[in-house]
Order: structure tokens, then sequence, then C-alpha cells
């Protein structure tokens, strides 16, 4: 583990706004396979209420601002979060400069937190369901990925991204009508 | 792959709508599962499927019979309460109600006891809309899409809020778009639902209206239809009229009026036209058979039994909170969660869910699919074709006559659809309930899994621009939305595709469709748009 580093994950989740229909699959699978702890999270745009799941930043915010270095950029260059070192201050979702990273029970599809567990007290962080995906061949994806029936999420390196005409955006995204963007 | 052909592999699927995608069960802890989707990204599970694993072993699970005694309940053995709901019945008649998404095998078992059962009446509960809609389809003779099938059409007509009724079918429409950019995608939603933001055409449809949307449409496409001057249908109609493969999904949305057999007719007809077909996105895997079965079955309709309620007994079904009524009392209910139904019921009963139940199911496309079961029924609690058998046996019948299972990929030729009633005068403001995609039916399952409980624990209203600058509404507000006498909380939504003058509350909760209940119209059961009244709650209520 490091703190600081310059390995770049190998694939990222990316979203095509041109096909999320706001399903909240996304969320649901990850909150019933995270302890009800989900990772992605959601970002108002005009019309649109899109999912923002953390792109596993190169140099990434968070890892810094954490005081008790709970976030850690493991050798995959995954940003993880260590459970039991976490104390939920928040200062890793006040640095992330995309918003992905829920601050606050919400109650709404910004970012949410189980409250009736010892999770509670913690901040809830994308580790790109490494069980299925550690060690598996190249088919498999992490569970936001899987459950999207309208195949807006997926699992891609940034060749494939480039390929596909896809930017990896960050988690906020601007503008009035995302839609419009076709 | 034929409609008829049948498909063989057997793996546990999600049962709630036609999509029947495969869910696993995994165990996350002693007595508890939860749901997985496939490995690969072949696959996908929308939120009712994500809620199915956590039911299985769910806290409120009831698997034990109850009596009620004014606000109180008892506990009471099994045998006793089926004694007790056959004494209570004597020598007068009982309806089983059914549900009618339930394998093809337990409808015709049920059916063999209820006809071997003097005084016993079998009706298949479906959502009263999605039934007409399959009445009107199989009288069309349309041929019916699902799935792959849907990349491969060259043209769209979306009516009701299909992409979020069944959101596995946008995977087709946008694969077809990615290869063929200027594929027209029409919409017909007066509610402005999913779809309305992937529209290459938007029809003007007034509230109510959509019967009136959709021939305009096919009008223009060539059809012999009444095309009356909507000037956007028009424009949609001859973007389709091209089209050598249409692919027509429709949602029957709750509340929306009593044409929806006419619409599956019509929709059916130009689907039929333009050599394409029609996608039923119903509540459930099986409405489809229901709607083939019942006939065969000896079942009764909905609006048939709802002449008399106090002998109901619900099985597997929550007819209450689906038709949204309030202040009724029934018989006696067999859930597998507390709903509507059992909080009317006299007595309760305990009944697998419907994915403890392997069987056939006649899901998207009209394909006959074999389903496992995700994990067998706890012990002692019955499948609902087990619960109808013990019934008939403790109200003195020995035997049935095992009935040949009809063959659920026989189509029927139902009668075409007489005219449809004019509508009604378009209340105003007018309250719509609309489909969303974490709830399935009234919610009556679905509403416990553990994300909809967290994330979407109320209905969503959603609230044009207008409206919303007008009753001084901000989005994710809570208000109460109240109409037919009735009241519900729910979260505020700005939606700028909405028109002034509709509110679209989420159709997924009982509460919800207590707002516009359904009502015998004509033999059918149907809810028309409300006037509603829209308050701001207090801060504290949040």
């Amino acid at each position: 583990m490091t703190t600081a580093s310059s390995i770049a994950v190998a694939k990222r989740v990316v979203t095509n706004l041109d096909r999320c229909i706001e399903c909240g699959s996304c969320a649901a699978a990850c909150y019933v396979s995270h302890g009800n702890m989900p990772a992605v999270n959601f970002a108002q745009s005009g019309a649109a209420l899109l999912p923002v799941i953390c792109r596993q930043c190169k140099a990434a915010a968070c890892v810094e601002a954490c005081p008790v270095e709970a976030m850690v950029l493991d050798e995959a260059g995954v940003v993880r979060r260590r459970i039991f070192r976490c104390i939920g201050c928040g200062s890793c979702a006040r640095a992330c400069p995309f918003g992905v990273l829920p601050a606050r029970t919400a109650g709404v599809p910004a970012g949410f937190r189980s409250t009736d567990r010892m999770s509670g007290h913690q901040i809830p962080k994308c580790d790109l369901c490494e069980d299925r995906t550690a060690g598996a061949d190249g088919d498999v994806v992490p569970r936001c990925v899987a459950a999207c029936p309208a195949g807006a999420l997926m699992f891609v390196d940034e060749h494939r991204a480039a390929a596909e005409h896809l930017a990896i955006l960050g988690g906020r995204t601007t503008g009035e009508n995302p839609y419009k963007r076709r | 792959m034929s409609q008829t052909e049948q498909k063989h592999e057997s793996v546990p699927r999600c049962t709630l709508c036609p999509a029947l995608c495969s869910v696993v069960a995994v165990q996350s802890g002693p007595d508890a599962w939860r749901s997985e989707c496939e490995q690969t990204d072949q696959g996908a599970m929308c939120p009712r499927g994500s809620a199915m694993g956590d039911l299985l072993g769910h806290r409120r699970r009831i698997l034990s019979a109850r009596r009620r005694r004014g606000a109180q309940t008892t506990h009471v053995d099994i045998p006793a309460a089926l004694s007790e709901i056959a004494s209570r019945v004597g020598g007068t008649d009982a309806t089983i109600l059914l549900d009618g998404n339930l394998p093809c095998e337990e409808m015709a078992v049920a059916a063999a006891w209820c006809k071997a059962w003097p005084g016993a009446k079998l009706c298949l509960v479906i959502e009263p809309a999605d039934e007409q809609l399959l009445l009107g389809i199989e009288a069309s003779g349309a041929d019916y899409l699902a799935g792959a099938d849907l990349s491969e059409c060259d043209g769209f007509l979306i009516v009701g809020d299909a992409l979020a009724a069944n959101p596995t079918c946008a995977k087709g429409i946008f694969d077809r778009r990615k290869t063929a950019t200027r594929t027209p995608i029409v919409v017909i939603d007066p509610g402005a639902g999913t779809g309305s933001k992937f529209a290459t055409h938007v029809v003007d449809t007034a509230v109510g209206g959509e019967l009136a949307a959709l021939a305009a449409v096919a009008a223009a496409a060539g059809l012999d239809a009444a095309a009356g001057d909507n000037a956007s249908a028009a424009a949609a109609g001859k973007a389709l009229a091209g089209c050598k493969r249409l692919a027509v999904l429709i949602a029957a949305e709750h509340a929306r009026g009593a044409a929806w057999r006419q619409i599956g007719y019509l929709a059916g007809q130009l689907a039929k036209a333009k050599g394409g077909g029609v996608a039923a996105e119903t509540f459930g895997a099986n409405a489809l058979a229901a709607v083939r079965l019942g006939p065969k079955l000896g079942a009764i309709p909905l609006a048939a039994a709802a002449e008399n309620t106090a002998n109901w007994i619900a099985v597997g079904c929550d007819p209450i909170g689906l038709l949204g009524w309030t202040g009724r009392n029934i018989l006696a209910a067999a859930c597998p969660l507390p709903n509507a139904t059992t909080d009317a019921a006299e007595i309760v009963l305990p009944v697998a869910l419907p994915w403890e139940i392997g069987g056939t199911y006649l899901g998207g496309g009209a394909r006959s699919v074999k389903t496992l079961a995700m994990l067998p029924p706890p012990a002692g609690v019955p499948t609902p074709a087990q619960l109808v058998e013990s019934l008939a046996r403790a109200a003195g019948i020995g035997a049935c006559e095992r009935l040949s299972a009809p063959d659920p990929a026989a189509r029927t030729s139902p009668d075409k659809p007489s005219s449809a009633p004019a509508p009604a005068k378009a209340p105003s403001p007018a309250l719509l309930l609309g489909r969303q995609a974490a709830h399935a039916g009234s919610g009556a399952l679905s509403g416990y899994g553990p994300w909809q409980a967290e994330a979407i624990g109320m209905p969503e209203l959603r609230v044009s621009v207008e409206d919303a600058r007008e009753l001084g509404l901000k989005a994710v507000a809570i208000v109460t939305v109240r109409a037919n006498g009735q009241a519900a909380g729910a979260r505020v939504k700005i939606a700028p595709e909405l028109k002034a003058g509709r509110l679209v509350i989420s159709e997924g909760f009982a509460l919800s469709r207590a707002l516009a209940p359904c009502r015998a119209d004509g033999g059918q059961m149907a809810a028309e748009p409300v006037v509603v009244a829209v308050s701001k709650e207090s801060a504290s209520a949040e």
C-alpha cells in the first residue's frame, strides 16, 4: 500500500449519459452487496439524476486528505478505504473534487450511509467489487456495471473508452440537460 | 427463436417483470441472503431484482398464521386457521384471489382444487390495466417482442413509461440507436416518464388521451385510424411511416383511464402493419399466461370478484393495495410479507415468495421459460397451490381431478374491443400515477427491499417547473398530496419535461394508489386521473 503513487488503475467504471435511464439499479446492487453502505452516488443535473462513481484518481485528493491513513492507493491503482481505520470524519468527502464520496445522510439519492451498523460512522468507498473482480478474467465486472439494464455503465480502460467516444468524466456533470448532448 | 420455443435452461430468475433476468441468492449471513446478478455484463438486475434476496429471510416475513380481533392479532396454528376459514365460508361462496404471476403449474393445481370445491371461485389477480392491454394485443394478433428483438427494430413507439416498467428494454433501443442514430423514438406519455428524455418525437398527449394520441400517430403512419388535429402526433407518425420493423412498447399505467384494451388493439394493429410487434411491459412475468389460462382454468374476472369482497381469500397477492382500496375487510390473506391486504384480513397465513417456486413463465416475447426456485420456502410455509389444496381439504374436499396444464403459449382470440368510452373531462390539476424502476406493482414485496426502504421510503412526486414555481416547491421537499379523500407524503422532483397542471406520483406504493383507486367500470376495473391538492409539510417531517 502507498499513500501517493503514479499507478493508474487498469479499468474504470464510466457512465454513458446517453443511456442512463435513472433506474437506480447500480445503486441498489451496490447497496445490497456492500453491507448496506453504497458507493454509488447521484448528481442532479438539470433534468437528469445521474450516477457518479469513484474514478480511482491517480493522484487522489481523498488519500491526501485522510488524517488517519484510512484511504490508500493499492498496488493496482485502486483507492481503497481501510474500514477499521476510518473514523468517518468526512475529510475525504470534502476533498474529493468530483463530489463522489457521500458526506452526509440525505435520505435521497445523493448518497446515504447506514446508520444502524458500525459502518454508519464510515465513508462508503467504491472498491470496484474486488471480491468479484480480483484475479478474475477480463469479462468480470463490478456489480453496478453487471446490474445496469440499459448498458449505461461500462468497466473499461481508457483506450476502449476513447474508441467508444466516451469521455471519462468527473463525478459532477455540468450542463442544464445532459441528454441534449446527443 | 420462435414464440412457442421454450428456453430449457433452468436457472433462478426474477419474476417481477417479463424480462425474467437470472438472479441468484448469495448467503450473506445466518438466515440472510442477497441477490447477485451474473458475473459478466451480459445480464442485468434492476432494483426490484436486488430486493429479492433480502426478502427470503426478511425479519418481517410472515411465517405463522394470525387471527385479527379488533386492532390486535393473535397467533393461531395453521390447521386451526384453515378450519376457521372453511367454517366461515360454510355453504356460501368463497373467492380465491390467486396471484396471476405465479408459474403456470401453480395456477393449474389451484384451479383444479377450486373446481372440486363447490362454491369456490378462482380469480387470477394481475394489474387491471395490464389485463385489458393484453386482451387488446391478443385480439390484434400482433407478435410479441422482447429483449434482443428490440435492437433489430428500426423504429420505436413507447406508450407509458415502459423503460421504468422494464429497464432492460432500454438496452435494445439504445443498441439500435447506436448503430442507426436517426432511429425514430416516439413517446406517448402525459406523465413524461423516462422515455420522454430519449425521444426523437414526444407526442403532445392530454391527460387520459393516450388512445387519441396513438390513433393520430397510427393514422399519420398510414393506418386507418382517427387522425385528429395533433401536429406532434402527425410528425411522429410520419417518422414511423417508413419503418420496416416497428416495436411498440407499452406500460399500462395505473389511473390513466379505461382504454387500455383499445390501446393494446390499436398498437398491435400498427405494429403488425409495420412488420414488427408489441412489447407489453407488465407487472410480473406471467401476466400474459394468466390472461391466456384464466378462461381455460375457469377463473372469473377481477371485476366480478369485486362485487363481494367479504369472502375474499387472497393467496400470494395484494389486491387491496393494487386496487388502491381502503376501509375494506376480507376473510383471509396468505402473503409472504405484510401489505394492505393482510391489514384488511381477519386471518393471515404464510405463503411462499414467487421466487421460492420454480415453474413455467411466459415472459417477454411470449416465450415460455422454465425457472428454478432461488431457495425452497421456509419449513412449514406452503406454496400458493399447496395452500389452496389445504383450504379445500379443510372444507371437506378429499380429492380433485388434476387438470392437464393448458399450454400458455397457445394464443387466445378475444373479440375485437368495442369503442372506448369517451374520456372524462381531464381534472385540473391532474394527478397521474407513474411507474418507477424501484418497485413492482403496489410495492407489496419490493417495498421491503433494503435499498428501497432507505433510499425510496416515500413516493416521488414529479412536478413541472411552472407548477413548482407556483406552489413554491423545491426539489426533494416533502409534501402532502391529497386526492379522493386520502393523503400521502411524497418527495418532490422537478421534471422540466412535464407539462404544467399535471403531477405524477410513483404508483409503487399502496398509499399512492389509494389516491386514485380502481372502480368497476363496464365489466372491468379501471382508475381515472383525479384532481389533486399539494401542500408543503413542516420541515420536521423529514
